[in-house]
């Protein structure tokens, strides 16, 4: 089963969630853990997992032959990330964070003037704690397209077979990293806070989860700080379902602030739900 | 006029708690411009009790392709297929069939099939503005859901910003960047005057910090750290004040955590409108920002 962490908001508790279940889960079960927050990976230091660099994540950049360039420019027309700079009379070349190695300048150069040519754009990491593996996928910074990363780690991950569980833990935001974080999972559970923000966020999820056809519930974090209904409301509109709840405590933000995974009841109410 | 971007790598570490109250005591002094740029969830209206925004524009940044309706027979299915870098296209008897949410809108299908493919502008996103009850306008954007091209979105936002700030004779814009450190907090940082970057103290955000940091880096501007909620673990507060004066980074402020903080946020305020004490702790931040850039004050 393919459990998916996410909520919109940043900072309402996703990986905290995340590692929590994870790590018991695999108490008992086979868990593979997808750090797919390629901007900001954080996995690994909650759990405290040591990773090892496993693979470069390299994406195609434009390598210009200008021995066969005729510097007529449609390569830079035909660029719409605008990644490559063209003046007129003067040879083409390419702004290496902006490529986001679609190939369109290769196709459109009449003279084939243009090869493939490799950049890095991030790596993916793996660590291994008994029955919980985490892979972590790591943006270079500077690059723009995060979802390139995170497709490659989904795809390096296919080959860690039999997990009993494979939970995906998103970054924030509802932008292109977290729907292709999002793809292919069975369900979705979405962790906010009882705040207008974590309302506003959750709401986002929550729609673009019925757009991609993908179950959600919703976990209920520092559900004492405010009027919990403003959640409870919007779970009942978008026909999902508030599964646990963690009240706000200075004991679990010390922990957390220390580096240690917490451990509550409502890991267990999860655990519950999703077997 | 100047461009003030607050970033955090991180989500959830205070950034639009902070540019609020930045925005109301700065609104004070100077004509100001407020930018809620994180464009995927946008809040920062909400700090100010705004729940709508006015004038709203549409926004098409983006392009997506679609497969030709009227071509019944398709030749090039498996080179199409093998051309999408980001495995957007499959086959379905025996005609391509494109998956919105993994289409980037490159265009290099249609190069490939300029008659069997059709690119087009896709709405994806809402750009608005609203003058705030403190006397200044905020401009938020909103992506639609399920679209991509936040990065674009964020440019629209800014452009907007600069126009009423243009038109008002502003001095100062502040923008608010989204959580990450990918395009949309790239199209943030660009062309800022000065990034505050707000951190906490835990390992995941000041890991996150450092990634945030070296973006901002790469673009030459020159930036100063808050550590919010710095009483919820002091040692690491210090150990990241430590890294901070060890790379010559300032320290722009340290803000303590209290329950303050959340009731503004369930009030839909400024902390700084919640309890006065705040004020001198942001116009702290606010001397240091003047005194950091460039070593040149930032605004008068």
């Amino acid at each position: 089963m393919k459990i998916a962490i996410t909520g919109g908001k940043g900072g309402t508790g996703k990986s905290t969630i995340a590692t929590a279940l994870s790590y018991k889960l695999a108490k008992t079960k086979k868990v593979l853990l997808l750090d797919l927050d390629v901007d900001c990976p954080n996995d690994d230091l909650i759990l405290r997992v040591k990773t090892e660099k496993v693979k470069d994540v390299e994406s195609m950049i434009p390598k210009f032959d200008y021995k066969k360039c005729v510097k007529c420019g449609l390569c830079s027309r035909n660029c719409r990330e605008h990644a490559i700079v063209f003046v007129k009379g003067n040879f083409p070349f390419v702004i290496p964070e902006q490529c986001i190695g679609c190939k369109a300048c290769k196709i459109a150069c009449p003279v084939n003037a243009i090869s493939d040519s490799k950049q890095k754009i991030g790596e993916i990491l793996l660590g291994k704690r008994k029955n919980l593996t985490l892979i972590s996928g790591r943006m270079k910074p500077g690059i723009e397209e995060s979802s390139l990363v995170v497709n490659a780690v989904k795809k390096f991950s296919e080959q860690y077979k039999n997990n009993d569980y494979i939970i995906i833990d998103t970054a924030a935001g509802t932008h292109c990293p977290v729907i292709s974080a999002l793809l292919g999972c069975d369900i979705a559970l979405a962790v906010t806070e009882p705040t207008p923000l974590g309302q506003h966020d959750l709401e986002l999820i929550l729609k673009l989860a019925k757009k991609l056809k993908i179950k959600t519930s919703i976990i209920l974090n520092r559900s004492n700080i405010a009027d919990k209904r403003i959640i409870e409301n919007l779970a009942r509109r978008y026909k999902s379902e508030i599964i646990a709840e963690i009240p706000y405590s200075k004991e679990i933000e010390k922990n957390y602030s220390a580096g240690k995974p917490i451990e509550h009841k409502a890991i267990d109410q999860i655990m519950e739900l999703i077997k | 006029m100047k461009t003030i971007t607050i970033l955090s790598g991180k989500g959830g570490v205070g950034k639009s708690s902070v540019t609020a109250s930045l925005a109301v005591l700065l609104a004070k002094k100077h004509k100001i411009v407020a930018a809620d740029c994180d464009v995927d969830a946008p809040n920062l209206g909400l700090l100010f009790g705004i729940k709508k925004f006015k004038n709203l524009e549409r926004v098409s940044t983006n392009y997506k392709a679609f497969v030709n309706k009227k071509i019944k027979q398709c030749k090039n299915v498996k080179r199409l297929i093998s051309v999408c870098a980001f495995h957007a296209i499959s086959l379905d008897k025996g005609m391509p069939v494109i998956n919105k949410f993994l289409c980037e809108g490159c265009g290099a299908c249609k190069l490939l099939c300029s008659e069997g493919i059709e690119l087009k502008k896709v709405e994806n996103a809402k750009v608005g503005e609203t003058k705030t009850n403190y006397g200044f306008y905020i401009v938020s954007g909103q992506i639609k859901v399920g679209e991509s091209g936040s990065g674009n979105v964020v440019e629209v936002v800014k452009e907007r910003a600069r126009r009423i700030a243009q038109e008002i004779k502003a001095d100062l814009i502040i923008v608010d960047s989204s959580a990450g450190i990918g395009c949309p907090v790239i199209a943030s940082i660009r062309n800022s005057d000065f990034v505050v970057a707000i951190t906490e103290p835990t390992p995941s955000a000041l890991h996150d910090l450092k990634r945030a940091l070296k973006v901002v880096e790469h673009f030459k501007i020159s930036y100063g750290i808050i550590i919010n909620k710095y009483d919820l673990n002091k040692k690491f507060a210090k150990k990241i004040e430590n890294f901070a004066k060890k790379h010559k980074i300032p320290t722009l402020g340290r803000i303590p955590y209290k329950k303050d903080f959340v009731d503004a946020i369930i009030k839909m305020k400024p902390v700084v409108e919640i309890n006065p004490e705040y004020k001198k702790i942001f116009e702290g931040i606010i001397n240091k920002i003047n005194k950091n850039y460039n070593r040149n004050p930032l605004f008068n």
